[in-house]
């Protein structure tokens, strides 16, 4: 067993099989997917909490990544990738013919594992998302910056230089400038892949402090490497390996108590 | 041994070398043809030679140096030359540019070092630049005022003072004669095309008919008033004439309107001769060619050269754009799409005298042809667009270097990490929106590098232009004051087809020779300022999207 701060453990538990629609932000139901012949994702189901954190592990190449892609359809990218099962989010399968990509993608926002700012600067970049809706309004725009700046904790490090180029940034502030972008169109989830694998570890810091912020407004799904961070910042933790989603239930459980013989082999380091 | 070349050292040397000897090579160009045409402006020493024959002859030549060189004597005795006494193994030969054309037959002459008695370099030689029958070389004696002979006591002065007022005159009637009274025929043309074409609506009705034919008498009347000024002014300039003594010791007559500028080159200094090479550089760059091309400057080809390749910028920058996003973001991965780009790249090896052939069928024939009938009936059957002009040359040009921009595009948008395309896209971008928001901006510093490598080869190219709308010289330029004052239908002159046409089309080679090379000086030098013009450009949007790597 790995040594848990105590303080950050949940104790009201929820009962993640029988979730009321009011809690559930998202609902994944029978998800298959191939990309080509080779199949990724195995009959995953679970119904995600609103407002808490969700963490997904398991070792590389398990399919996390793949199925967080799938929340905000990013795998539609990816060339013959086939999807089966569905993905309900407002009791309406986001993978139905109807809905609208874009808007999606408006509600389901998304961090990669490398910040990936545009080449714009510190301002432009956080209003983008608020430009491609037509919000032009410089008051609006001012207020949604600082306000998303805020919330992603990085306000004071750029206030004054919410002009310059956004390159010029530490790897830390990068990825809390390219979360205050995500945030600022008002997501009701965002999803974090790998959000610090590639960052050192007082940012790592940082960020997982925010991540604990930001669930008090939005839905926060994470992939992540690290046992201790899922630890750490995780409400319910979802276990993968090759493809199937092997043990769902709160951090606490997964973590003390887990039920399956893999997950149990997984955190304690057997294999991963 | 082997050691030396285990260590690599040997593969240093090598690559080093190629560096250098491409360098050397670059520069030995550029520095060969800079200072070949650069030298021609500096005003030689004008010498007299006394000279006597073989018969005991003796003649005065005044002239340059043009070229010297050794011939073997042998080679001249058995061309039926005599010596009287033997010269030794060779002989110098000089070719001396003599001028005074009309006078002498030809302005070049070759002179054996051996008939030569004495050479002097009397300041007193005056060389004159005329618009006619080149240079003349001779002592000036007296000026010819209102008919009447004077012998002022400061002939040069004084022939200086008149000339700078025949300069002045000629150039007012010359500008008379390209602004006003071109104006007027501008007009008339339009009143002519203006009538046509309510003849072929069968709309010429009597009224009409009066209308154009009061504007056409008051057009008419403003002609005439200015003709009878630009007369005028041409008398006054050729009033007067100077009276130069030659090389053969005769009094010529030379009217003023005829020359353009004299000069003392045995009296300069230095600074004198750099003042004069300054002068002449600048009216090289900015005055009219004389005489099919062998005097005077180049300017309209310089104009037609820049004008024609930014033309071709602007129609292939947007093609080639375009073209590379649908090939790079929409079209599917597939064998199609390679073999498109495939063919794309071959295009670029097409010899290019293929686009001209290509340009004059198609462009020229084809849709000149029908712009034509379709918006210039009234001007048939003499063609308006439907013969070669600059914009068609822009375009066959655009053809030839769209490749070069399709693949460098597309290798600028291959270069844009994932990342960032799957970063709009998370924000709730469509494909377009980031295409036009993120992409292309980034691309930018791409499509610049396309666009430089395709001004480079468009300036340079010569023959497909040949067919498409180059000619030897061009009457106006394509932009005037006459509307609608960008004429693209109109031919134009440029500067790689100037060096051809001075080079192997001018009746007089060794005049034009030095031309050559200022010209081709000229030509690089107009290349390599659009390109630093482009690459500053590049250099800047490059560092405004800075990629992610760093």
């Amino acid at each position: 067993m790995i040594s848990i701060d105590k303080s950050v453990m949940k104790t009201d538990t929820l009962d993640l099989d029988n979730l009321s629609p009011e809690q559930t932000a998202l609902e994944i139901r029978n998800l298959d997917l191939k990309y080509g012949d080779k199949q990724a994702l195995f009959d995953v189901s679970m119904k995600i909490p609103k407002k808490k954190v969700t963490a997904f592990i398991g070792p590389s190449g398990c399919g996390k990544s793949t199925l967080l892609r799938c929340i905000n359809r990013m795998n539609d990218l990816v060339d013959n990738c086939h999807i089966g099962g569905e993905i309900m989010l407002h009791g309406q399968n986001i993978y139905d013919k109807k809905v609208d990509v874009a808007s999606l993608r408006r509600n389901v926002g998304m961090v990669f594992q490398r910040p990936n700012p545009f080449p714009k600067s510190i301002y432009e970049n956080v209003v983008y998302g608020l430009r491609l809706q037509g919000i032009n309004n410089r008051r609006e725009l001012d207020e949604a910056a600082e306000r998303s700046l805020r919330g992603a904790a990085i306000w004071d490090e750029v206030k004054d230089r919410l002009h310059d180029n956004a390159f010029g940034l530490s790897g830390g502030q990068q990825q809390r400038l390219v979360i205050a972008r995500a945030i600022a169109i008002e997501p009701e989830v965002l999803l974090l892949d790998e959000p610090t694998s590639a960052l050192d570890p007082i940012s790592t810091l940082t960020i997982e402090e925010l991540i604990t912020e930001l669930k008090s407004k939005y839905t926060v799904v994470i992939v992540t490497h690290n046992m201790q961070q899922a630890a750490r910042v995780s409400d319910q933790t979802a276990f993968m390996y090759m493809g199937e989603l092997i043990e769902y239930a709160d951090t606490n459980t997964i973590f003390t108590t887990p039920k399956q013989r893999k997950t149990e082999d997984y955190i304690t380091g057997r294999y991963g | 041994m082997g050691k030396w070349f285990k260590s690599g050292a040997p593969w240093i040397w090598m690559t080093g070398g190629a560096v250098s000897i491409s360098l050397i090579a670059v520069l030995g160009l550029l520095l060969l043809i800079a200072w070949r045409g650069l030298s021609y402006f500096w005003p030689a020493e004008i010498y007299q030679w006394e000279l006597v024959d073989q018969q005991g002859q003796k003649s005065t030549i005044i002239g340059e140096i043009y070229d010297r060189e050794e011939v073997p004597t042998e080679r001249l005795i058995s061309a039926g030359h005599k010596f009287n006494d033997h010269p030794g193994e060779t002989v110098t030969r000089y070719l001396i540019k003599t001028g005074n054309r009309e006078f002498v037959g030809l302005d070049f002459r070759w002179v054996m070092e051996t008939d030569i008695v004495s050479r002097s370099t009397p300041e007193g030689i005056a060389k004159m630049e005329r618009t006619k029958n080149g240079d003349f070389y001779g002592y000036p004696v007296a000026i010819i005022e209102n008919g009447k002979r004077l012998n002022p006591e400061d002939v040069e002065s004084e022939f200086e003072a008149q000339i700078e007022r025949a300069v002045e005159l000629s150039e007012k009637a010359v500008g008379l004669q390209k602004r006003e009274i071109g104006a007027i025929n501008h007009k008339l043309e339009q009143l002519r095309l203006k009538e046509r074409r309510y003849e072929l609506d069968n709309a010429l009705t009597d009224s009409r008919k009066l209308e154009l034919q009061t504007q056409r008498d008051t057009l008419q009347a403003d002609y005439l008033v200015l003709e009878k000024q630009f007369f005028d002014l041409r008398a006054e300039a050729g009033r007067d004439a100077v009276i130069i003594k030659d090389m053969r010791g005769q009094e010529v007559t030379l009217k003023l309107d005829s020359i353009l500028g004299v000069t003392y080159s045995n009296r300069l200094n230095v600074f004198g001769k750099a003042a004069h090479w300054v002068k002449g550089v600048i009216n090289f760059v900015t005055h009219d060619p004389r005489e099919a091309n062998t005097e005077g400057g180049v300017f309209p080809a310089i104009f037609g050269t820049v004008f024609m390749v930014m033309l071709m910028a602007v129609i292939v920058t947007p093609f080639g754009v375009v073209a590379a996003i649908y090939l790079h973001e929409y079209a599917k991965k597939g064998p199609i799409t390679k073999m498109i780009r495939i063919a794309v790249i071959n295009l670029a090896g097409v010899p290019s005298i293929v686009y001209g052939v290509f340009g004059l069928g198609f462009f020229v024939y084809m849709l000149g042809g029908s712009i034509d009938q379709l918006f210039y009936p009234e001007a048939l059957p003499t063609p308006t667009f439907g013969s070669p002009g600059v914009i068609w040359s822009a375009l066959t040009l655009a053809i030839l270097t769209l490749p070069v921009v399709i693949v460098s595009t597309e290798e600028g948008l291959s270069r844009i990490p994932s990342s960032v395309r799957q970063g709009s896209l998370a924000l709730g971008a469509t494909k377009a929106e980031t295409l036009w928001r993120i992409i292309i901006p980034m691309a930018s510093p791409a499509i610049m590098t396309g666009l430089i490598l395709a001004v480079a080869r468009a300036a340079g190219e010569v023959a497909p232009l040949m067919l498409v709308g180059v000619v030897k010289l061009a009457p106006t330029l394509p932009i005037d004051m006459n509307f609608p004052f960008v004429h693209l239908e109109r031919k134009f002159m440029h500067l790689g087809f100037h060096i051809y046409d001075v080079g192997f089309q001018s009746p007089n080679v060794e005049a034009a020779r030095p031309l050559v090379y200022a010209t081709s000086f000229l030509l690089v030098s107009v290349i390599v300022s659009l390109n630093l013009t482009a690459i500053a450009v590049r250099n800047h949007l490059r560092e405004k999207y800075r990629s992610l790597e760093h």
